[in-house]
């Protein structure tokens, strides 16, 4: 009795063990991470499954993280390996100062990423830029279609803005130097980033001008108008994973960039409003949305990742 | 010695340098600010809790009637998150107030949620636990129900009563952080915008109010308690064993 049960033993963990060394021995387990709000999660679990497809194992706990500055830091410590990152925005948040043009923006920022050890991928054609967004009756009763009608107006407004505005470049410091708006002398309400509590402070009228991401479906959904930045002040925001040197070298490098800069060749402007409006918008799994559409253009084969 | 080089050392110089500036002590976003913000929504949530909890506890406490439903009821909104109360309740609120009903309400609902349990759980357990027999004495002698309520059950269950009373402010301190979230009074802003900066300081100097209001509010009520609690009731048994009851009742172990 003893010994068979000890051969059955044996045996399963010979399997067990055969198993993890085809799954992923050869490859070692990447921890993806992102920023908290639908868009960057979307984009994360979409590098993650076609990651997976070739072979990697991934590690999703820091998917949804939080803002840039939790994110960057995950990143630089080593506790993700890699995440998508907006190269305007992360090159701003590096001390640079983003263009709109995308690739300068990038290569930019993988200057400013290089002594962290950090190395930039290939950028999306599709972009996101920070928006700002009032009800069709404000922007009738204000006149506004751009940034600089909310100087004359800019106290008479509740404003919703992220929660790290007040240090974040692009922010606070572009609306006071570019538009003279002071965010400090303001009813300002500060909420997450492009989340459903920004969406319903705006809907509820506890904001009036809400930050917002361009892709952002509820703007559309709820026929809010999208304020030009006339001065530009906001970055070409590409999507590009950023990953680790040392995971880089632990794996085959040309391989590895070849399957993300394949994914991120397809995401367009369009795509990138879409995979976000199904998972805010549509509230489906995160999982479901990103096999969809890895499958719709050929990166995976006929069965959907099951979860 | 020095604190260079030393993480602890130069993180505790960072919270020491951020109380020190002065500008953390002005505005709508300045510590006095914060902290009454933070004390009044934990009133306010208090307050309206006590009001519904103590009320029912007693009544349930003294009748005897509804005991089985109140109590479940009251453990069930122990098993829901405050957050997702908030949540749940936010576009309702709102809709009624653009500004209240989406910064304030909500967190008021869900710390009542919260602390509904420890409230009418004790003061059940306190009105029930006394002895039924000064009770009949007290009918014997010819008090009416509302005597007995009031000059027999209440002055004897103070202490029980009491306890459930500092559990919920304690809880209602800590969770009242979480109305930053959506824009709210009090101190958890430090915490949220402070991560979301990540501003290790500021995150640390808004654990360190909270603790702060929590262990003030301790002292209060420790005193209140001493204060209330008639010098006949100030003997440790009936107490002990009647606090143990409360939380064998609110699934807690003692």
């Amino acid at each position: 009795m003893r010994t068979t049960r000890m051969l059955a033993l044996g045996a399963s963990l010979l399997v067990l063990l055969s198993a993890c060394s085809t799954g992923g021995g050869s490859k070692p387990t990447i921890k993806i991470g992102s920023d908290g709000f639908d868009e960057a999660r979307i984009m994360a679990e979409v590098y993650a499954q076609a990651l997976e497809a070739k072979g990697y194992n991934v590690d999703r706990a820091g998917i949804g993280l939080g803002t840039r500055d939790a994110t960057n830091a995950a990143l630089w410590n080593g506790q993700i390996d890699m995440k998508p990152e907006y190269v305007g925005s992360g090159l701003s948040k590096l001390g640079g100062a983003p263009t709109s043009d995308p690739a300068k923006n990038q290569a930019a920022l993988q200057t400013a990423e290089s002594a962290k050890g950090i190395t930039v991928l290939g950028f999306t054609p599709g972009q996101d830029t920070n928006a700002l967004v009032v009800r069709k009756e404000t922007a009738d009763q204000f006149h506004l279609t751009k940034w600089s009608d909310l100087t004359a107006v800019a106290t008479q407004l509740k404003w919703g803005l992220a929660t790290d505005c007040p240090t974040n470049p692009v922010c606070s410091a572009a609306l006071k130097n570019s538009y003279g708006i002071d965010t400090t002398k303001l009813q300002v309400t500060l909420l997450d980033a492009c989340s459903s509590a920004m969406d319903d402070a705006l809907t509820n009228k506890t904001v009036d001008v809400a930050e917002l991401c361009s892709t952002g479906p509820e703007i559309i959904v709820n026929g809010w108008v999208r304020l030009e930045d006339d001065k530009t002040t906001q970055p070409a925001d590409a999507i590009a994973p950023v990953v680790r040197n040392d995971y880089l070298a632990k794996v085959d490098k040309a391989a590895f960039q070849a399957i993300l800069d394949a994914v991120s060749a397809k995401i367009d402007t369009s795509t990138l409003a879409e995979l976000y409006k199904e998972v805010s918008v549509d509230k489906k799994d995160l999982k479901t949305v990103a096999a969809a559409w890895l499958q719709a253009n050929g990166f995976t084969q006929g069965t959907p990742a099951s979860s | 010695m020095g604190s260079g080089g030393n993480p602890l050392m130069e993180l505790i110089s960072a919270i020491a340098r951020w109380f020190d500036d002065p500008a953390h002590w002005q505005g709508a976003a300045g510590i006095p600010n914060r902290a009454g913000e933070h004390l009044l929504l934990s009133g306010a949530a208090l307050l309206i809790a006590a009001a519904i909890g103590l009320t029912v506890g007693t009544w349930i406490g003294h009748t005897g009637r509804g005991t089985r439903l109140a109590v479940n009821l009251a453990n069930l909104g122990r098993a829901l998150p405050t957050l997702a109360v908030m949540a749940i309740v936010l576009p309702v609120t709102a809709a009624m107030d653009p500004e209240l009903g989406f910064k304030v309400y909500p967190a008021i609902i869900g710390l009542v949620v919260l602390a509904i349990p420890p409230l009418l759980v004790n003061a059940y357990v306190g009105v029930s636990g006394v002895d039924r027999e000064i009770v009949e004495a007290g009918r014997g002698t010819g008090m009416r129900e509302r005597q007995v309520l009031w000059q027999i059950e209440l002055p004897l269950a103070v202490p029980v009563m009491l306890a459930g009373i500092r559990s919920a402010t304690s809880q209602i301190i800590a969770t009242a952080t979480l109305a930053a979230i959506f824009g709210g009074p009090g101190l958890g802003h430090y915490l949220v915008e402070g991560y979301a900066q990540l501003d290790y300081p500021m995150m640390w100097a808004g654990v360190i109010l909270v603790a702060v209001l929590f262990v003030a509010g301790e002292l209060v009520l420790a005193a209140v308690q001493r204060f209330l609690t008639s010098p006949g009731v100030r003997t440790g048994y009936v107490l002990a064993s009647a606090d143990h009851r409360a939380r064998a009742i609110r699934g807690e172990s003692a």
